[in-house]
């Protein structure tokens, strides 16, 4: 083998592991938590930099202009790569994933990607500008001469070190509760804030993790070719990214990693090989075409690509003594008994209203939902019944009254703060996350669990298993008594109606909730178990669970609801018991008919 | 005559431009639910479609109507052949936003290999100026602005009083009740392509008009600017890209006058970013950017 083949087979494992790096960065972000970061590349090129600017020599009127130029010894560039790219996430983050929807993250990001290129591109002082830098030493310049191939042997080394702790933390991170949670909120959103899921939280975690693996491959591509320039990260090579993902299998990181060698390097370099044809710039330009038709290919024939995220199957029973332990697993709704005073409201809504450009969904309601009561909302469609339930639950804010929670005013706290403090809400339109079982969609609902916070998720399996066990039987337990054991390790997506509700009936019970509010749980669900479910809800409330329900069975309300609140245009227009109701011909007239 | 009075007279024709893109570009996404990543692509092969035109012979105005009705073409055929397969399927949000980004990569990347990198421009006629109002402009130039204004009233005039645009706007709100209705939603999207297509390749067109000369790279910076006005104004507002539309023309313009032309781009940009931070659904929108998708 030549010198220069020998080199050549260097720079590919260099690649390899950068652009491995890379993906799995970008599989955390996309493949796992959802975030469309089509300015990936930017987080990249900021490693690179701050790479460069530490490790060269100050630039005093040299050839190239640039700050710093701190000389600092390896391995600190490649740390503060890391730390650069993990801070650029903190403002971009806090910019775009608070507030927008994910079609307009993703072009933000992208529009992001192209400023930052161009602002740096044409700042001179800052980054040598356009030109880029050069002469960028390679890491322990001046211990050991850097251009022999024992030194490229060195640098192949220190790079498969840098992949296998990515690969390790992002490995704990996805196979954790924490990365549990992070798919459910890639699978939905408002599901995941009812569940007293922070989605604020978990994207800017998510987002900077991946800028800090995206900075510190960028460091040490850099250490490597000892140049940088705006040329290198213009925004087409996050596409090159994505491509690799999909390719590959976004959600598993082993899919990331075969993505990043089949797409970015092997796919790029193969082409190397086809023989020059055509007027200049005439390959380069099928190569993107071609990555364009993967993606398209891809998506379209295999979406979940090569190595598709894997089904997540419990063993069938925990390592213990067989049958003999069953453990009287607290009812759910246990914790409300021992707080709440029967007869005061748990909560309380107080002149409650909701507008949507003029049209008054809610228009001023008040109610209390008290424990050991499943208080029944009916009223005719468009009453107002959902949108109340979503006030009353923080999914929409409020336009006007206030929402009180045990005494405390929520009014203004989003969605998982008040699903924290137990209240909890189902939704009226099936909410499953499809693409977890469902028992990992019961799991994900279990509060306070140790392995559900990034740094308990790194921390490893050994620190929350002991309390995913204990998840996992109270999560079988609620399945057995729906029925729903068989049905285990299936994707949610993939049930019925019926059945889809109730998971999401049992994932709010997980949370222990001390209030439920539920939008229609009968809706679609077989009728041997609507009488499973009636009478499970019955226990809830003798537990002192303070229930909220909107129904439209009115044998269903009759045999369990007490009070009944008829809401109808926006507005309240009566509540008693609904032998009481029906005696009144206003009532009557508006809803009962019949 | 001063320095800023030219800028701002260089900022309506470059509104004008954007407008005629950002509108086209805003009913697609606010009708057809659908952020079309290609717009850029299509634009810039619409110009070189009108710079085949004017090379063989015939007058710009002509390539215009050519690159119009190729750019309707071509989106329409877009439509059908890529994403209304996908759509069917229940893709995702998101999954689109790829799809068509993918698509823009392959449409740019196919008209590199055939025209190449070089830059190329118009023979255009007639250079004489124009005074307005302290304004000097090329005739040109104020045709651009004719032709935005034109197309700005046919817009309006196409969504109040027609309808073809009433069914639109009933689309864009709920597809499913306004096919209940009787409105045949999928005859209904296809003319949205094939306006919003005409829209799109007769603004590559003035875009490249505007510009001194052109070349393929063109396409992505077009989707930039349209992208900043479109939700600048609000996305899917057609009247909030307009207003989009002049504010990045002028601010860009009146920056480069100001500052350094490096910054126009920038300076819209930055303008951008400070809309996303205090009112992220856009100007004139109320719910735009907020809320999950679908």
């Amino acid at each position: 083998m030549t010198a220069s083949e020998l080199y050549y087979l260097f720079t590919l494992a260099v690649y390899a592991g950068v652009d491995g790096m890379a993906c799995i960065g970008l599989n955390l972000q996309f493949g796992v938590a959802g975030l469309v970061n089509f300015g990936f590349i930017i987080f990249q090129a900021a490693g690179a930099y701050a790479a460069a600017v530490l490790s060269m020599p100050p630039a005093n009127g040299g050839f190239q202009q640039y700050v710093l130029g701190l000389r600092l010894p390896f391995p600190l560039p490649w740390l503060g790569g890391a730390v650069a790219g993990g801070l650029l996430a903190v403002p971009i983050g806090l910019l775009v994933l608070r507030r927008l929807r994910t079609d307009y993250q993703a072009i933000s990001l992208l529009v992001l990607s192209v400023i930052a290129n161009l602002v740096i591109t044409n700042a001179r002082p800052f980054l040598n500008g356009a030109a880029g830098l050069s002469l960028v030493p390679p890491p322990l310049t001046g211990l050991v001469d850097t251009t022999t191939a024992g030194y490229q042997w060195l640098y192949i080394v220190l790079t498969a070190f840098c992949l296998a702790i990515v690969l390790l933390a992002a490995n704990r991170i996805v196979n954790s509760p924490y990365g549990r949670t992070l798919r459910a909120m890639r699978e939905r959103e408002p599901a995941a804030a009812a569940l007293g899921k922070d989605l604020v939280r978990l994207k800017m975690e998510t987002f900077v993790l991946g800028g800090v693996i995206a900075g510190l491959s960028g460091a040490i591509l850099v250490g490597f070719i000892g140049v940088w320039a705006p040329a290198t990260w213009l925004y087409p090579e996050t596409i090159v990214l994505f491509a690799a993902l999909i390719v590959g299998g976004r959600g598993n990181n082993l899919g990331a990693l075969l993505g990043a060698l089949l797409v970015p390097v092997g796919f790029e370099e193969a082409t190397r090989f086809i023989p020059e044809f055509g007027p200049p710039g005439f390959i380069p330009a099928m190569q993107w075409v071609a990555i364009g038709l993967l993606i398209i290919g891809f998506l379209w024939f295999r979406p979940r690509g090569l190595l598709p995220e894997p089904r997540r199957v419990f063993a069938e029973s925990p390592a213990r003594g067989g049958a003999a332990r069953v453990e009287e697993t607290p009812r759910p709704g246990a914790r409300g008994i021992a707080s709440a005073v029967p007869s005061t409201p748990l909560l309380r809504a107080d002149d409650v209203a909701r507008r949507f450009e003029g049209l008054r969904a809610v228009d001023g309601v008040s109610l209390d939902v008290s424990p050991g009561r499943i208080t029944g909302l009916i009223g005719p469609n468009g009453a107002g019944k959902s949108t109340l339930l979503a006030v009353l639950a923080g999914t929409l804010p409020a336009s006007a009254g206030r929402i009180l929670m045990d005494g405390e005013e929520v009014t203004r706290f989003p969605a998982y703060q008040r699903a924290r403090r137990g209240l909890v809400r189902t939704f009226q339109l099936s909410s499953e996350f499809a693409q977890l079982t469902v028992l990992e969609n019961l799991l994900v609902a279990a509060p306070a669990h140790p392995g559900d916070s990034f740094l308990g998720a790194l921390r490893g399996k050994p620190y929350w298993w002991a309390d995913e066990l204990r998840l996992v039987e109270r999560a079988r337990e609620l399945l057995a008594r729906f029925r729903m054991s068989a049905a285990e390790s299936e994707y949610a997506g993939n049930l019925s109606g019926g059945q889809k509700r109730l998971v999401e009936i049992m994932r709010a019970l997980m949370l222990m909730p001390r209030v439920l509010l539920l939008d229609e749980p009968m809706a679609g669900v077989h009728p041997s178990i609507v009488g499973e479910i009636a009478s499970f809800l019955e226990a809830l409330r003798e537990d002192g669970l303070a229930i909220l329900m909107v129904e439209h069975e009115l044998s269903m309300v009759e045999r369990l609801c007490d009070p009944v609140i008829v809401m109808a245009q926006g507005q309240v227009i009566g509540r008693g018991s609904l032998s009481a109701l029906r005696r009144q011909r206003t009532i009557v007239e508006a809803y009962l008919a019949g | 005559m001063s320095l800023y009075a030219a800028a701002a007279g260089f900022g309506l024709v470059s509104a004008s431009v954007i407008a005629i893109a950002a509108v086209g570009f805003t009913m697609q996404f606010g009708i057809t639910n659908l952020i079309n990543l290609a717009y850029g692509g299509i634009m810039i092969t619409a110009a070189f479609v009108a710079y085949g035109v004017n090379r063989a012979g015939f007058s710009i105005w002509t390539g215009l109507a050519v690159a119009a009705a190729g750019g309707a073409v071509a989106s329409l055929a877009l439509h059908r052949v890529l994403y209304a397969p996908f759509l069917r399927r229940g893709t995702s949000h998101i999954g689109m936003v790829i799809v068509s980004l993918a698509a823009a990569l392959m449409l740019s990347n196919v008209l590199l290999a055939l025209v190449g990198y070089d830059n190329v421009s118009y023979v255009v006629a007639d250079e004489a100026a124009v005074t307005a109002g302290g304004l000097i402009l090329t005739r040109v130039q104020v045709v651009v602005i004719g032709i935005a204004v034109a197309a700005m009233l046919a817009i309006h005039a196409l969504l109040t009083f027609t309808r073809l645009g009433k069914a639109m706007r009933a689309t864009a709100t709920n597809p499913t009740l306004a096919r209940n209705c009787g409105i045949p939603t999928g005859r209904i999207i296809d003319a949205v392509w094939l306006i919003t297509g005409a829209l799109c390749g007769a603004a590559g067109t003035v875009a490249a008009i505007d510009s001194a000369s052109f070349g393929v790279a063109n396409g992505s910076t077009y989707l930039i600017v349209i992208l900043a006005a479109a939700v600048l104004g609000g996305a899917g507002q057609p009247y909030g890209a307009m207003l989009g539309a002049v504010l990045i023309g002028e601010i860009t313009e009146l920056s480069a006058a100001v500052l350094s032309p490096q910054y126009k781009s920038v300076v819209a940009f930055a303008i951008l970013v400070v809309v996303m931070i205090l009112r992220p659904q856009g100007l004139l929108s109320k719910i735009g950017a907020l809320g999950p998708a679908g």
